[in-house]
């Protein structure tokens, strides 16, 4: 089993409670198998009794971790629970006893093309993720604003997944081909650079994609679009009017502040931009992306995702005024269809491209 | 629970979900919502093992730990009130349960029933900035309790390791403490009034003030009482401004004894240091070492001092002082500031003790006359009767009169066989308590009785406990609330 590899883990975090305080399924459901302890105690029990995996209750619970990793960050030792259970997903679904509803989520998303547009002859590819494209377009028409003004040739990729979904999912060899797949299509150009607005997929893009043996890096960088509007702004190449919003409070991405360390981008870039990063919440360990680590996570179970939305809107100081600033397309999706009332969210494309003279 | 229940819950656990389990459950799903009631394995699981070695130990030899059947989450105290009055009505025991991280089994359903996990019931309800007060429900977690006190610039100054991980409600469930417990008191202190739920479902309120002579003390009945005698829904606690400094100071002391002597000195002094940790000479070399890379012989004492930085820095200079008639070798405030910013680095794998190591926390709490005294005891009888266990100890919650011991024992290689385990871990634990009461300490300072430590209650109360079990029996007559525990009756 994939999860034997985590068995130092296992035993580090089985009857350790120092995290549990940053576990945001825990923190909704109350449920102790919902804190990386539970985790961790039950995956033991999978250690000694393998059969256990088939469990329905120990694969939903498996399945409803929303990876966060704050408590790998959190954690002195800094622990993988969340590469834990990643492959214990690994192992569920390549010992064929994937639960159907899990199934289905991953042969919807192995089902989706990728497709092209823009110049073939493009200086970079915007990797446009699933939520930017299905639900939240306005990320990607700020994004073109931007490239446009900027005068920078671009090509878009969007439709499938770049593995990351089918990973998170336990679905490892077909993320491996999906991400081999893209990387064909981002190869056949002669781009430089690959930007995505969506922290999932850069860290699909920097951390998986060597995992699989594909070294994007060597040919292609890959940068987050806050990296990207970091560069562009310092180097002064868009001509940015006054500032829209003065102030906005920042909802960390699991991915950028757990997954790549000593990620900042989008605070200097606020900086730069003369933005107020205002602190959200009580503290900044806290993981407020009702779940962005699970990447589909409103696909499996959207009651849970309400839940964790809810927590986060109780967060919010003035629900009508506060405009939280969210790193993640699929944070703002699922804050924007979830949350009992309306939140004023935007993201640092919107934030960028509201300045940009026309 | 009587035989007859008894048998039919047992064959229907044998049988899978019967109709007497499904009725069961439509009640409790009737009180507190179908989200909030559970018979789920992996819950069952998670709810079946604390923070208390035994059942640790049970589950990596393989064994079953024993579980609830129903899991309940009530977010309100009207909820808990339906609860018990369900269980009441059914003769189910129930078992609450905080932050389950309790070292002493208090929080394990040893008898199946309801946990009655108290995590729901999460919110800051009031923060009075006239009095300093907080006023929350119990289950809320200690430390999103702080920051939700800090945002509003205060602080509830109540730092245990567990902090987070522990519900504010299983502090007062066990009388526990914190790491500034000497200048700002443990929770006991801190206690302004409580609302608790009764064994029969009533929802009653203690005095809204801790000083006054309207009676006995109602509150400290219930702090401490571990869930024998009601669930404790609500609490109003002190809360302090944030000091304006907090400065440390540590010295390397020849031996115990010395620093010993340096740390009575200044609380009978009556300087008010919000800490003193004294290590012995073992976790001096032990765990001093590693993590705070100090690679000397002798016995490592740490103070600190906080509010306005005026007072702070002559407090400071009179401590030292006091200290420094014992000839230590000063380490300055950079080893002092050190161990606070990795206070809580001890408890984290893999510093802290694990598998398959047998270890335990002899915490006790006796006067300066005392409290050497019953160090060597225990010391002694751990070394003379387990030659093969390391004792180490320290000193972290100081008293104008006394001073709290935390003492270790850890076995590298106790025995594989559970039951063998089990009786060689209760050995060694009746031995050093009973070494501690006769020297002039108790069984517990601040992580409680439990499943643990019950059976030593009796000695340690003597003809009291009478009075203990007499009123456990009065509030709870069915005997449904954490039976079995702190030596009361069982089911």
């Amino acid at each position: 089993m994939y999860s034997e590899k985590f068995t130092e883990t296992i035993h580090a975090c089985r009857f350790c409670f120092m995290c549990r305080h940053l576990s945001p399924v825990g923190n909704v459901t109350y449920r102790e198998s919902d804190t990386p302890r539970g985790r961790a105690l039950m995956l033991d029990k999978v250690l000694q009794q393998p059969q256990l995996l088939e469990n329905p209750d120990f694969q939903s619970t498996i399945y409803d971790a929303e990876l966060s990793a704050a408590c790998r960050t959190h954690c002195v030792s800094h622990f993988d629970e969340a590469g834990l259970l990643l492959a214990a997903r690994r192992d569920i679904v390549e010992s064929e006893k994937v639960p159907a509803s899990i199934r289905q989520v991953a042969d919807s998303i192995k089902a989706l093309p990728l497709t092209v547009k823009g110049e073939a002859k493009a200086e970079l590819i915007y990797y446009v993720d699933r939520y930017t494209e299905r639900h939240q377009p306005e990320i990607a028409v700020a994004m073109e604003k931007i490239l446009k003004s900027a005068g920078i040739r671009f090509q878009m990729i969007s439709g499938a997944d770049t593995g990351k979904a089918l990973s998170v999912l336990g679905y490892w060899n077909d993320a491996k081909e999906a991400a081999t797949n893209f990387a064909r299509m981002a190869r056949s150009g002669e781009q430089k650079l690959v930007i995505t607005s969506c922290p999932a997929s850069y860290d699909s893009l920097k951390n998986d994609f060597p995992k699989y043996g594909i070294d994007l890096g060597k040919e292609l960088e890959v940068l987050h679009t806050s990296e990207f509007l970091q560069r562009l702004v310092r180097t002064s190449q868009l001509p940015l009017g006054p500032l829209a919003i003065q102030s906005v409070f920042p909802l960390a991405s699991d991915f950028l502040k757990n997954y790549n360390a000593g990620f900042k981008a989008h605070e200097e870039l606020a900086t730069l931009a003369g933005v107020t990063l205002l602190p959200f919440g009580f503290n900044r360990e806290e993981s407020y992306t009702a779940g962005e680590g699970g990447v589909v996570m409103d696909e499996l179970n959207p009651r849970l995702v309400s839940k964790l939305v809810q927590h986060v809107f109780e967060q919010i100081d003035n629900p009508e005024q506060d405009t939280l600033l969210v790193l993640s397309p699929y944070t703002k999706y699922v804050l924007t269809k979830f949350a009992p009332k309306k939140i004023q969210l935007t993201t640092v494309e919107e934030l960028i491209a509201a300045r940009i003279k026309e | 629970m009587s035989n007859n229940l008894t048998t039919i819950m047992e064959s229907s656990r044998l049988a899978g979900r019967s109709y007497v389990d499904a009725m069961i459950r439509s009640e409790l799903t009737d009180a507190v919502g179908a989200d909030y009631v559970s018979s789920n394995a992996a819950d069952q699981l998670g709810h079946s093992i604390d923070y208390y070695w035994i059942p640790e130990m049970w589950h990596d030899r393989g064994r079953e730990n024993p579980k609830a059947q129903y899991i309940v989450h009530p977010g309100s105290a009207e909820e808990v009130a339906k609860v018990l009055r369900i269980a009441n009505n059914y003769r189910i025991p129930v078992t609450p349960w905080g932050g389950g991280s309790g070292s002493q089994g208090g929080a394990l359903p040893m008898y199946g029933g309801i946990i009655l996990d108290t995590k729901r019931m999460n919110k800051v309800i009031n923060i009075d900035t006239e009095a300093l007060t907080v006023t929350v429900e119990t289950g809320m977690n200690a430390q999103h309790m702080e920051w939700a006190v800090e945002k509003k610039g205060f602080s509830t100054m109540h730092f245990p390791a567990s902090i987070a991980c522990a519900t504010i409600g299983g502090f007062l469930a066990h009388r526990g403490t914190g790491v500034l417990s000497t200048k700002y008191g443990k929770i006991e202190d801190m206690v302004m009034s409580i609302e608790v739920v009764t064994p029969e479902g009533e929802i009653i309120n203690t005095l809204p003030v801790p000083r006054h002579a309207s009676g006995p003390d109602l509150t400290q009945l219930y702090l401490g009482s571990e869930g024998t005698l009601g669930v404790i829904t609500k609490v109003t606690l002190k809360i302090h401004p944030i000091p304006q400094c907090r400065k440390f100071h540590a010295f390397l002391f020849k031996d115990m004894h010395q620093a010993m002597t340096a740390g009575a000195n200044i609380m009978r002094s009556r300087l008010r240091p919000c800490v003193i940790r004294l290590y012995d000479e073992p976790e001096t070399a032990r765990l001093i070492k590693r993590v705070l890379g100090l690679d000397k012989q002798g016995a490592y004492l740490v103070f600190g001092f906080d509010g306005f930085e005026s007072v702070v820095n002559l407090e400071m200079a009179e401590a030292i002082r006091i200290c420094q008639r014992e000839n230590p070798e000063d380490l300055g405030e950079e080893m002092g500031q050190a161990w606070w910013d990795h206070r809580y680095k001890f408890f984290y794998p893999p510093y802290m003790f694990h598998m398959p190591q047998a270890f335990g926390t002899l915490d006790t709490v006796a006067t300066f006359a005392n409290i050497e005294k019953v160090y060597w005891a225990m010391k002694n009888v751990v070394n003379q009767n387990f030659p093969e266990a390391a004792f180490i100890g320290h000193y972290s919650h100081w008293y104008e009169w006394g001073c709290m011991l935390y003492a270790r024992f850890i076995v590298e290689n106790p025995p594989r066989d559970p039951e063998e385990a089990t009786a060689y871990y209760n050995r060694i634990w009746d031995m050093a308590i009973r070494a501690a009461i006769a020297n002039g300490g108790v069984i517990n300072e601040h992580h409680g009785v439990g499943l643990k430590l019950g059976r030593l209650m009796k000695d340690l109360y003597g003809p009291a406990f009478k009075v203990l079990a007499d009123i456990k029996k009065v509030m709870d007559p069915n005997n449904i609330m954490n039976p079995g525990k702190m030596g009361f009756r069982g089911v």
